[in-house]
């Protein structure tokens, strides 16, 4: 295929998944319209959707919508993240009724207060629950990660009035892992200079993954993953390598990204829930599926560790260090959505790691409403600037987790 | 020279229960227990939440409960140091504030030892406590419903270096699924009861490698014996203040949660709620009204505003309105002694943590609510807006339609804080307290 027409399927490809991620509830209702199926809606970022695949339902992890607050205005304060209060809007104005069942397990206080509030606005839409441990290093944290997932899975085949079968679950966790490993080749390419592709381009590919029928999304980014050559667009040289970190429940917004690398950055990497940290771990295939996906809660966040976890044994801040050297990025933006308590807890113990290595970071608070976009941009301009002055520095640094960072 | 002329103070509007002046020595008591455990060679444990100190007091570990502490600093107006050394460190400010104060007197404890270059280096004023406090041999962390707790204590073991050994029991929320779900019942609170107490022995052992010895298991029982006791006084007392007059409000129940939350569990606080409960049932022998010309009676719901525990009880008396109730003091601490079976007290200390009164989801939570409200009858229901307090506030929404669907009773909202002055509009509360005491005139020039 020629280049030319290479680029325009890429092109075309991540409109459709930009499409979908603009309007993930009108993708459920077309879903819907079309298959006839039951949609199962989750909130994130602990709940496998693999299971809700295996009943033959489309597992849809509920997102943030771009509409500023009306009747949520009544469920919640607005001292409450962008993500719930969202949440609990779209459900007040009808907007979730599209969803045959929703799905949770998490303990983050603010989303366990929009957990009943949606419940209470959705009086005919099952929302079923089973808290997951988040004290992730004890004895008894694997057996209690299954037992929830293996309560969820009661209730959803209550709900649904028949069994998931074992043997379903694995072949949806077989195409699940398919899918997060060519989101993950696409990092990997992302890093290598391979392909090029924007902040909002590998939301929109990680992002609609969480919204799409798994098959249909497979199909896409393999599509992606094989139409990229060495030929591609290389990102400009110049431009400063940037992780971005933060974010959990909700995606930062396309202009804020598009802002960001607009003033003269390239996102090489990210630990954003819209981002590696949905991809990063394979469930496994073999044996029991249940003991599989408990392995896999596990795994998760000793790979990418999670501030809305405990886990004595890991840090956030060495796993950041070390993500950045192997991405040879130049310094780091914390996206913090405003009131996101995990976030605001272990910001501290980044913001020390990272002065202590010398690693240069901004932090960057977001809010679902009236982001001062211009504001934030001198911000980003600024510490670009600072950042391209180290280069002509050459410092080395010693980091406290990993060695030189240069 | 002559002394100044002073402005006369105006007397009290709130007829205060004597009988809780005593708190005030007890809670003393037990802080300079806590700031001498070093030297007489305590182990010290700190925790947030559930109220685990008989289980460490037991095992002669000295306990440490970070929110009574920040409490104890803003209620005393001491907590500014702490707080600044908490954002100095990046906490930001809106994060919970009972967190933030307790997480700054870790790091001013840490600063002072250790000799830092901050501003805040060096030997601590006389006047600052928040640097005062023992650094911990060990971490409990056993937080019902609100995911800041845990997290918060992972800080804390952090800010240590994580050399301090941590032990977390999981309490999860009680979501109330299943057609038998309800207070106290159903397939989830049963299994849910199993699992926390099999936790707690869990911690015992955890203890148990702690202090090198067995577990005192008799000296355990005993102590579940006097909060058992205690509890039933102070639930006594607070039953007989359906009377009207009250006798007692939601202030005096509020200085009266240290000696039930995380005093030492000896006969002293036998002896303290007992003497509450004889001045209360004398009160309303002779109709001593705690609000003399008591025209409104109120429930609170949220968390205690500690910077002004003293203005809202004048506050609120001055309208002549008595809080009767409220979801912080009236549903939680030990709130289910015939749980507690002090000869093996373990599921029932569990249960009681469990039922923390965030801890079950708004059905259940908000039926209770609607229950003290028809017993107390109340007039209206004043909440607390918490601005970092989430637990508190995520279902005062709910409850707020649910009083006027269902009990036709007037609500209104301010907003404040546990520990962050800062938050609080004074203002604010004072036209809408009033707007609705005028509703609730208004309401009742109609029947008549």
């Amino acid at each position: 295929m020629l280049l030319e027409s290479r680029v325009k399927e890429q092109g075309s490809i991540l409109a459709r998944l930009g499409e979908v991620c603009t309007d993930p509830l009108g993708y459920a209702r077309e879903w819907k319209a079309r298959t006839g199926g039951l949609v199962v809606g989750s909130f994130p970022m602990n709940f496998p959707s693999e299971m809700a695949h295996a009943a033959g339902a489309l597992p849809l992890i509920i997102q943030e919508a771009e509409d500023p607050i009306t009747a949520g205005h009544g469920l919640l304060f607005p001292f409450y993240c962008g993500y719930t209060r969202s949440t609990v809007d779209q459900a007040a104005n009808g907007e979730l009724d599209v969803l045959d069942a929703i799905m949770f397990g998490d303990h983050c206080v603010q989303l366990l207060g929009a957990a009943d509030a949606v419940r209470m606005s959705l009086k005919n839409t099952r929302v079923i629950f089973f808290q997951l441990i988040s004290s992730m290093c004890d004895p008894w944290t694997l057996g209690r990660a299954k037992e929830s997932f293996e309560k969820l899975r009661e209730e959803l085949e209550d709900f649904l009035g028949r069994k998931v079968e074992d043997d379903a679950l694995r072949e949806s966790i077989r195409l699940f892992n398919r899918d997060r490993q060519a989101m993950r080749k696409l990092y990997e390419m992302r890093v290598a200079g391979q392909i090029s592709l924007t902040a909002t381009e590998m939301q929109y590919v990680v992002k609609s993954a969480m919204v799409m029928d798994r098959r249909e999304h497979l199909e896409l980014v393999e599509a992606l993953v094989a139409g990229a050559t060495e030929n591609s667009p290389a990102p400009e040289k110049r431009a400063i390598r940037l992780h971005l970190s933060g974010h959990f429940c909700q995606a930062p917004k396309p202009e804020l990204l598009d802002m960001i690398e607009g003033c003269g950055a390239v996102v090489v990497g990210d630990d954003l829930y819209h981002g590696f940290r949905y991809i990063s771990t394979d469930v496994g295939e073999n044996g029991d599926p249940m003991e599989a996906l408990a392995h896999w809660y596990l795994d998760r966040n000793t790979g990418v560790p999670c501030p809305t976890r405990v886990q004595n044994d890991v840090d956030w801040d060495a796993f950041l260090l070390d993500a950045m050297r192997k991405e040879n990025a130049e310094g780091m933006i914390v996206l913090m959505a405003k009131f996101c308590e995990p976030h605001m807890y272990y910001y501290p113990e980044v913001k020390e790691a990272f002065e202590k290595a010398g690693m240069p970071h901004l932090l960057i608070e977001t809010e679902h409403e009236s982001m001062a976009l211009e504001h934030i941009r001198t911000r980003v301009e600024s510490f670009l600037e600072l950042v391209k002055r180290r280069r002509g520095a050459a410092p080395v640094v010693t980091s406290a987790a990993q060695g030189e960072v240069a | 020279m002559n002394a100044p002329i002073q402005a006369p103070t105006p007397p009290s509007a709130a007829n205060k229960l004597k009988s809780t002046r005593m708190a005030g020595k007890l809670v003393n008591d037990y802080w300079e227990m806590v700031w001498r455990a070093k030297e007489e060679g305590k182990l010290v444990c700190w925790y947030e939440g559930s109220s685990i100190n008989p289980f460490l007091e037991a095992a002669d570990i000295v306990w440490v409960h970070g929110e009574a502490y920040s409490a104890m600093l803003a209620a005393r107006h001491q907590e500014g140091p702490a707080q600044a050394a908490a954002e100095e460190r990046g906490y930001l400010r809106e994060l919970c504030s009972y967190a933030r104060t307790h997480l700054g007197c870790a790091v001013n404890n840490q600063r002072h030892r250790n000799g830092s270059d901050s501003a805040f280096a060096d030997v601590p004023a006389d006047e600052d406590i928040s640097a005062k406090l023992p650094p911990p041999d060990m971490i409990i962390s056993a937080y019902a419903y609100c995911s800041t707790g845990q997290q918060w204590d992972e800080m804390t073991s952090r800010m240590f270096g994580k050399k301090v050994p941590i032990f977390n029991v999981s309490i999860p929320w009680i979501w109330a699924s299943g057609k038998d779900a309800g207070y106290l019942r159903g397939q989830e609170w049963e299994e849910t009861s199993k699992y926390v107490a099999k936790q707690l022995e869990e911690m015992v052992k955890f203890i148990e490698e702690q202090t090198g010895k067995p577990y005192p298991w008799d000296r355990l029982r005993e102590l579940m014996r006097n909060v058992k006791r205690a509890s039933e006084l102070r639930l006594e007392a607070m039953d007989m203040c359906t009377a009207k007059p009250a006798p007692a409000t939601l202030f005096d129940w509020s200085v009266s949660i240290a000696p039930i939350n995380q005093l030492p569990c000896t006969t002293d606080i036998v002896d303290y709620f007992t003497n509450v409960r004889d001045e209360v049932a004398e009160r309303v022998r002779t109709g001593e009204a705690a609000v003399p010309k008591e025209k409104y009676r109120l429930f609170f719901d949220g968390i205690m505003n500690w910077n002004k525990l003293g203005w809202l009880a004048e506050k609120f008396a001055r309208y002549d309105a008595a809080v009767v109730a409220g979801r912080y003091t009236h549903m939680a601490f030990w709130q289910e002694p015939g749980l507690i079976n002090p000869e093996d007290p373990v599921m029932g200390m569990g249960q009681n943590y469990l039922i923390c009164p965030n801890n079950h989801s708004s059905p259940i939570l908000i039926d209770l609510i609607m229950g003290l409200c028809e017993k107390y009858e109340v007039d209206g229901i004043v909440f607390h807006a918490t601005r970092t307090c989430r637990a508190f506030t995520n279902p005062m929404f709910m409850i707020a339609e649910e009083a006027t669907s269902r009990l036709g009773i007037q609500t209104t909202m301010f907003e404040g804080d546990v520990a962050d002055e800062s938050f609080y509009k004074d203002e604010l509360l004072n036209t809408r307290v009033e707007a609705m005491l005028e509703a609730i005139d208004q309401k009742r020039m109609a029947v008549v």
